[in-house]
């Protein structure tokens, strides 16, 4: 198990630092350079601009002290546009509520999506069944930036129960959650039926319930396990375009988390904020693919690369 | 009964003749209700690309200075005005400019997926077929490509060189060959071991022509099931990038910018123009996915 982990992570550290090097390289190919606006600046303003942000280095050296800063100090380097303010500080203040919100979305997607495909896969063919079938297919093409209009008209608008946005108290985290979780709790509700379906056929639960162990140990214990292969590979995906969600949620609910970070610094053209997110939310991916293996060798222990 | 000769020579006719796999899976996909009912779906939708504008009273571009200033009270769905799904609060006709961004969104679907099949496609067969290091290389490299959080590179792209719908078909595209070719590099290592490639092989047929000949032929059902699948995931990428106002600039528009703009004014009380984007945009993604899913049991034998 552990030359395992360790082989993963030595395939993960050269994935992050060709995320960098490439979102630098993309970076330094944009055309016209951080200070281009309107207004032409005179030209020494601009030389001492660039010296100050180490711009008229040559580009290797350039890569490394970035990758060495980010590496050593986890420094993202300054703001191109907030002359007071470090990427660190704009990330730092976004994040945790990103986090708040991504990881309860997360948590309500697999738990409320697990129970109703086990649910529609141990009542197969009955109403609860096609219910949570009908919930699944409609769910699926009401993505996020769908979701959240929606629910804002309905609950804000037409009842008055939730606020419309911002980010004080818990009433508040109500609306983005369920409309970052609806379309993975769905197809995690598909894909956690069909693999429950599945494996209730096989011959280890026949085993099981021939030996006369109660049904909610058959399900719980035996089915469950190896039914959660197929949902767990989803997870991956599943979080990568969580994060990505929020974007939406951080502009629609102005929630302030690293989405709005990312957006507001893409309108700004601030490619050192962009490209501190991105590297970010590269970070985690990578981060979360690992631990996805980790618990797919854990539970499927044939498997072995 | 007794049947006429001629009868009878039919019969043995039919009786003689195979029927081709795809004949098989054809017969699978017509008896499947939801996959139909998805063709009248997807069918319907694209009419209304297609032909939509025919029956529009305004053209998308115009402005409707009766309404303009009063669209809450005015500027609602009516058959008298010739605004059948009402106007937006600049006081444009929502019902070309929803025919417009239905357009836009199945082109860039389709695009998107085309763009990925194919580069998806190749990229997975020449891994597949050269097999050892080259694939481990190629297959390794998609692996980090996978981890890269490909919305904020489009984004981040889409930025730095100026919102072209160009970029966006292309980049739209270019992130979603990772699975597809992944997908055809396992189709293919079963296939390359077949006969009719040692044949092809034996007689000294060059590598190219064999992928492309002889292998991608044969992966023709999956590719199909996985482009099916891809269009409505285009369709969103796209949607979700016009939402945040970073994708098609107006005078364009699409299904996502107009959700966009209805999601910004429902505050003012003129619902009309969030559903009926949303109505279309439901629709669309319904459609394509009721026969992608149809495709599937219909052509992958694996799910069988």
């Amino acid at each position: 198990m552990l030359s395992y982990i360790l082989k993963r992570l030595a395939i993960a550290i050269p994935t992050l630092l060709l995320l960098i090097v490439i979102s630098f390289l993309l970076m330094h190919s944009a055309p016209g350079g951080p200070f281009t606006s309107e207004r032409e600046l005179p030209p020494q303003v601009l030389a001492n601009l660039n010296a100050k942000y180490g711009l008229d280095d040559p580009l290797w050296k350039q890569i490394t002290t970035y990758v060495w800063g980010i590496v050593t100090e986890f420094d993202f380097g300054p703001s191109f546009v907030y002359k007071d303010r470090s990427v660190n500080e704009i990330i730092a203040q976004g994040f945790p509520i990103t986090l708040t919100y991504g990881l309860l979305s997360f948590a309500v997607a697999v738990l409320v999506g697990v129970s109703l495909g086990v649910a529609a896969a141990v009542r197969h063919n009955s109403a609860l069944d096609y219910a949570a079938v009908g919930v699944s297919i409609g769910a699926q093409v009401l993505p996020n930036f769908v979701m959240a209009p929606i629910l804002v008209l309905v609950f804000t608008l037409w009842l008055g129960w939730l606020p419309g946005g911002g980010w004080q108290g818990p009433e508040y985290w109500i609306m983005p959650v369920i409309a970052l979780s609806t379309s993975f709790m769905a197809s995690i509700a598909r894909i956690t039926r069909s693999s429950m379906l599945e494996v209730l056929t096989s011959n280890h639960i026949r085993t099981a319930r021939a030996k006369g162990l109660p049904e909610r140990r058959v399900i719980l214990r035996h089915a469950l396990k190896p039914a959660m292969l197929p949902v767990i590979s989803y997870l991956g995906p599943a979080f990568v375009a969580m994060i990505t969600g929020s974007v939406v949620v951080d502009i629609y609910f102005s929630t302030g988390g690293i989405g709005k970070a990312f957006v507001d610094s893409a309108l700004n053209r601030d490619y050192a904020v962009m490209m501190g997110v991105t590297i970010l939310v590269g970070a985690l991916t990578i981060f979360f693919n690992l631990v996805v293996d980790i618990l797919y060798g854990w539970i499927d222990p044939k498997i072995r690369y | 009964m007794v049947m006429t000769s001629e009868q009878r020579v039919e019969a043995t006719e039919i009786a003689a003749k195979g029927r081709s796999p795809w004949a098989d899976a054809r017969r699978r996909f017509f008896r499947n209700k939801a996959a139909l009912i998805g063709l009248v779906i997807l069918g319907f939708v694209v009419a209304f690309a297609l032909f939509g504008n025919s029956l529009a009273q305004w053209s998308n571009e115009e402005l409707d200075y009766n309404v303009m200033g009063q669209i809450v009270e005015l500027g609602g769905p009516s058959i008298e005005s010739g605004h059948y799904f009402g106007t937006d609060d600049l006081g444009r006709d929502l019902y070309a400019r929803t025919v417009q961004g239905t357009q836009i969104s199945l082109a860039v679907g389709l695009v998107g997926a085309l763009i990925a099949c194919v580069v998806g496609t190749l990229y997975g067969a020449v891994a597949g077929y050269f097999g050892g290091r080259t694939d481990s290389i190629m297959m390794r490299l998609v692996d980090i490509f996978m981890a890269v959080p490909y919305m904020f590179v489009l984004i981040l792209l889409l930025v730095m060189y100026g919102r072209s719908i160009t970029i966006l078909f292309a980049g739209v595209g270019l992130i979603s060959w990772m699975e597809m070719a992944r997908i055809v590099r396992g189709q293919t290592l079963t296939i390359k071991g077949r006969e009719f490639v040692e044949a092809a092989r034996a007689t000294g047929v060059s590598a190219p022509v064999i992928i492309l000949r002889h292998i991608v032929p044969n992966l023709l059902g999956v590719i199909a099931v996985y482009a099916t699948l891809l269009v409505p995931l285009m369709i969103l990428t796209e949607s979700f990038i016009s939402f945040l106002g970073l994708g098609v600039q107006e005078p364009l528009t699409s299904l996502g910018a107009l959700i966009s703009e209805g999601a910004g004014t429902i505050a003012y009380g003129t619902t009309w123009q969030l559903g009926f984007p949303l109505l279309f945009f439901c629709l669309t993604l319904f459609g394509l996915f009721f026969i992608g899913d149809g495709l599937r049991d219909a052509l992958d034998p694996k799910d069988r």
